[in-house]
This record gives structure tokens, C-alpha cells and sequence, in this order.
């Protein structure tokens, strides 16, 4: 088989190989709807190139009309003809189907794990000196108010975290208090669940408003605390420049 | 007639490829896997006659599929709890078009007068927070229904609340349920019906999902004093739940229809290309 057709077909197959399969070895994994816009697109573009003249049309379509047409076919060229001609209903019937008929998963919530903080939580600094004796009390406050959900090695598996969605955070991770300013945690802490903008679920989470009951001094020393603990340090501007 | 064909069948390939994709999932991403690990929903199944509504021994109930959540401490706000001793309940719902009833089971050592269990539901279209449905900062919330029954009289309090000490009993009163205490658990079926008059209750329209929690409270005495009370109970965040809707068949009319275009647009495709190739 050859010719603009299978020539078409093979650049199809080749893109779609490149996109899904190599390109995820140097990189991320793109999007399933990112990979399907480029296919459409490169098909649009093959369709669009095998269209220019009335010559490329032919050597284009022409082997996909005569298939269609079954004119003079016989043997496997027949039977592929029928399959074909069969299989086109069966899967628009099939994509109605699937289209209609009643899900039975649960709305669908995409949650931002980091959502962006409110303007006067951004780059604030911890006034408290970074010293043994502030980290060992933010250690101890730690202790007390937040070891229950998020673990007394800071990991996230206190024994409150099982029973709750989202599960508290794994500070131990480093995705996650490493990837963020010592301000965020402060403004994570003090306003709690409630405190979180919509994109992030504020109904779900269980995380106390702890303005409430603990003055800043506290939260910022358990900031400290907790870096230590979990073994991570805040991101800083000075260190990705 | 050519330039016609070729652009029915440029559509044709175009829209078929779209089909592939779509059902080959090029459409769309995979969810997010699930980081809990237990259920997230609970379906409560249609029956045909009588609904099990106040009997959890009820035999009717062996045959329905359980959904089971994970419960943690109170420690959301003060008074807190570190320990609490229901850390897990199983869920099972019925409904008959009319009413519905949800059977909780947990265990706890003890039969006391003080145990008690609820069932919360976001109210209306407005995220609510699972905790009593307090405010939150920067999100509106709604109100929450509050499903409270307590051993010490056997009764269900249809209750309200929309922030903390709001929480208050409603005027008109719907619920109704039953507790049974067997060999270190509990069974306790709340009834009520799909829908009503009394717009801060939750309303079940059966196909839509509303949002589910559950709170837990373990009444044994320790000096005296109840071990779990107020605020300082078991919880669970909030989990989906419907009433399943009546087959729709409604749909094979759809397929089939769906199937005959299809045929109909190859049969016009194939009889335009032969009469273009003899022509």
C-alpha cells in the first residue's frame, strides 16, 4: 500500500506515537484532550494538503471512495468493505449510548491543592529568630495542636487523618510545605478550611481557624517547628534565582 | 456532485474520528485517583413495595450494597476530641419513589442512653461546610439538615443550622427513626420522605446527587459524664449520595435512532459514489 493515502495515515499513527509514548520520556505527560486538539489538527492539516488540487484529491480520496463504492472488489477487500459499512452504525449507536445513559460516578471535584493566598498573606517574613529554642517550642506546640491529623512525624498520619477528605497534608513530602513560603503556611494556619477560595473545596477541609485561639507568635514558631521537623526548608526567592 | 461527495465524506471521516476519540477517552482525562480508599457515595436502590423504613433488623436490608466512610475525631473547632470510638460506619439506602430510608451500622461496645447518631445534607445549590455549615471567608455557603437521633428517647430531630450555635430544631418535623442494639453495634434507620413541603430540608430528587455526612456520638459514662458529647463526637466529611432513578428506557429509542442515521447517511454516501464512478 502506497501512495498520498497511506502516506497520510502513516504521518497520523507516526504523530500520534511521538506525542503519547516519546515525548513522555523527556517530559510530562500531555493532557488526553491536549493529544486529541493535535491530532484533529494534524488530521485537518493532512486533509487540508491532500485538497489543494484535484490531482491530490484523487490520489487522496480516491482510494477511500473506490473502497466505499465496493465497486469490482472481491475476497478480503469485500468482507473489510462490510465490516466496515456494519461497524459505522454499531458505533455511532454506541457512542449515543454511552453519551445518555446515567452515570454512576459521583459529581466529578477537580480541588487545588495550593491555592493562591490572599494579597496580604504574600511575603510576609517570620519576625521570630530562627533558633533552636523557638524551634523546640514550635516543636511542642506542634505537639499539641497539630500532631493529631498531621502526625507526630510529620507525615500526615496522625491518628485523626484517616477519617478525613482531603487527608491532612504530609509536610515530610516535598510537594508540599517545601514548595511553599513560610506566608502561606502562616495564612494556612490562621485562616483554616474556611479560609480557602472556592477552588480549593473550603467545605471539605477540617483544618481549625487557629486565629481563634492561637496568637501569631504560636503559628509562626510552629512554622519553624514544623520546616524542622519534617526535615524541609520554605521556598525562597533568593534560592530559584 | 463529486465536490458534494467529497464533502460528506470529509465530514464523515472527521466526525468518525471524533467518535473515536471520544470513546477512546482522547476526550477526556482520566479522574484524579482516589486518595481515601473507601467509598464515596452511597446509593440508596429503589424498591418495589414496602421499605424496611423502621426495622434495621429488617432482612429486606441484608441484600443491599454497603458503602463504607471513615470517621475521624472532632477536632475541627473547640471542645475538641483526640479519640473517639466509632471509626467507621456502613451505609445502606432504600427508596420507593415516595420515601427513602438510610441504615447506618457502627459499632460501639456499649448500649447507653446517651448514644446517638446524625446525618447532615448541604441544603439547596450553595456549598456548605461540613462543619454545621459555619461560614467560610472567602466562599458563600448554604445551610445544612441535620438528621439527630439520640438512644435516650428514640426519636429524630429534623434540625437546621448554618454556622456554629445556630444549630436549632425546625419547626415542621420529618424525620423519623429507629435504633437497634445488638452484640457491640448499632443499626439505627432514619426515614423520611423524598421530598417536602419545608424549604430548609433537603430535597431528594432521585437521578441527583446531594452531599453526605455523618457525626457520631459514643454516650457511655466516664465519672459520670458522658464520654462524647457537643462537639466532641466522631465525624466524616462530606460524601455523595442519590436516590437511584427509575430505568429510563427512553435511551435505546435514542440509540436506534442514532443507528438508522448512521445507516441512512453510508447508504446516501455509497449510492452518490457509484453513480459518480459509473457517470
Amino acid at each position: 500500500m502506497k501512495g498520498p493515502l497511506a502516506s497520510g495515515a502513516i504521518l497520523l499513527v507516526g504523530i500520534f506515537v511521538f506525542i503519547k509514548f516519546l515525548l513522555p520520556l523527556v517530559t510530562a505527560p500531555l493532557p488526553a484532550s491536549l493529544i486529541y486538539l493535535y491530532m484533529a489538527l494534524a488530521f485537518s492539516g493532512i486533509m487540508l494538503y491532500g485538497t489543494m488540487s484535484a490531482s491530490s484529491l484523487e490520489s487522496l480520496m480516491g482510494p477511500v471512495f473506490r473502497f466505499l463504492s465496493g465497486e469490482g472488489q472481491s475476497g478480503t477487500g469485500k468482507m473489510a468493505r462490510l465490516a466496515v459499512l456494519v461497524l459505522f452504525p454499531l458505533l455511532v449507536g454506541w457512542q449515543t449510548y454511552t453519551s445518555l445513559a446515567p452515570s454512576d460516578l459521583p459529581p466529578g471535584e477537580n480541588r487545588t491543592i495550593h491555592p493562591a493566598p490572599p494579597g496580604e498573606f504574600v511575603g510576609l517574613a517570620n519576625p521570630y529568630q530562627n533558633n533552636q529554642a523557638n524551634i523546640n517550642m514550635g516543636k511542642g506546640l506542634y505537639a499539641a495542636y497539630c500532631s493529631p491529623c498531621h502526625g507526630a512525624n510529620y507525615d500526615g498520619k496522625g491518628p485523626a487523618a484517616k477519617g478525613f477528605n482531603p487527608p491532612p497534608a504530609n509536610f515530610a513530602d516535598p510537594g508540599t510545605i517545601a514548595q511553599l513560603q513560610e506566608s502561606y503556611l502562616f495564612w494556612r494556619i490562621k485562616k483554616g478550611g474556611v479560609g480557602l477560595p472556592v477552588e480549593a473545596m473550603p467545605w471539605k477541609s477540617a483544618m481549625p481557624r487557629w486565629e481563634a485561639e492561637l496568637p501569631d507568635e504560636f503559628i509562626w514558631k510552629i512554622i519553624m517547628g514544623e520546616y524542622d521537623g519534617a526535615h524541609q526548608s520554605p521556598r525562597t526567592w533568593e534560592e530559584d534565582d | 456532485m463529486l465536490n458534494i461527495l467529497r464533502f460528506l465524506s470529509t465530514v464523515a471521516l472527521v466526525g468518525l474520528s471524533g467518535i473515536l476519540g471520544s470513546t477512546e477517552g482522547f476526550a477526556s482525562d482520566p479522574p484524579p485517583a482516589d486518595e481515601v480508599g473507601a467509598s464515596v457515595s452511597i446509593r440508596m436502590y429503589q424498591v418495589q413495595g414496602t421499605l424496611p423504613a423502621d426495622d434495621p433488623n429488617s432482612p429486606q436490608w441484608a441484600s443491599v450494597p454497603e458503602s463504607e466512610f471513615n470517621l475521624a475525631p472532632q477536632v475541627h473547632w473547640p471542645e475538641r476530641i483526640q479519640e473517639v470510638t466509632v471509626n467507621t460506619v456502613k451505609v445502606k439506602g432504600l427508596h420507593d419513589g415516595q420515601n427513602l430510608a438510610i441504615l447506618l451500622e457502627y459499632e460501639d461496645p456499649t448500649e447507653d442512653p446517651k448514644d446517638a447518631a446524625a446525618i447532615e445534607f448541604m441544603v439547596g445549590d450553595k456549598k456548605a461546610h461540613f462543619a454545621h455549615g459555619q461560614p467560610m471567608l472567602q466562599v458563600e455557603g448554604g445551610p445544612v439538615n441535620i438528621w439527630f437521633w439520640k438512644k435516650e428517647n428514640g426519636k429524630a430531630l429534623d434540625m437546621s443550622a448554618k454556622g456554629f450555635k445556630t444549630l436549632s430544631t425546625q419547626e415542621k418535623q420529618d424525620v423519623s427513626a429507629t435504633g437497634a442494639w445488638s452484640g457491640g453495634s448499632w443499626k439505627v434507620v432514619f426515614t423520611r420522605a423524598l421530598k417536602t413541603e419545608d424549604e430548609e430540608d433537603v430535597q431528594i430528587e432521585p437521578g441527583d446527587w446531594r452531599s453526605v455526612a455523618f457525626s457520631f456520638w459514643d454516650g457511655a459514662l466516664v465519672s459520670g459524664v458522658p464520654k462524647e458529647k457537643g462537639s466532641q463526637k466522631a465525624v466524616s466529611s462530606w460524601w455523595s449520595i442519590r436516590a437511584e432513578p427509575s430505568a429510563d428506557n427512553s435511551i435505546y429509542g435514542w440509540v436506534i435512532f442514532g443507528l438508522a442515521l448512521a445507516a441512512a447517511f453510508e447508504l446516501v454516501v455509497v449510492r452518490k459514489l457509484r453513480k459518480g464512478q459509473s457517470a
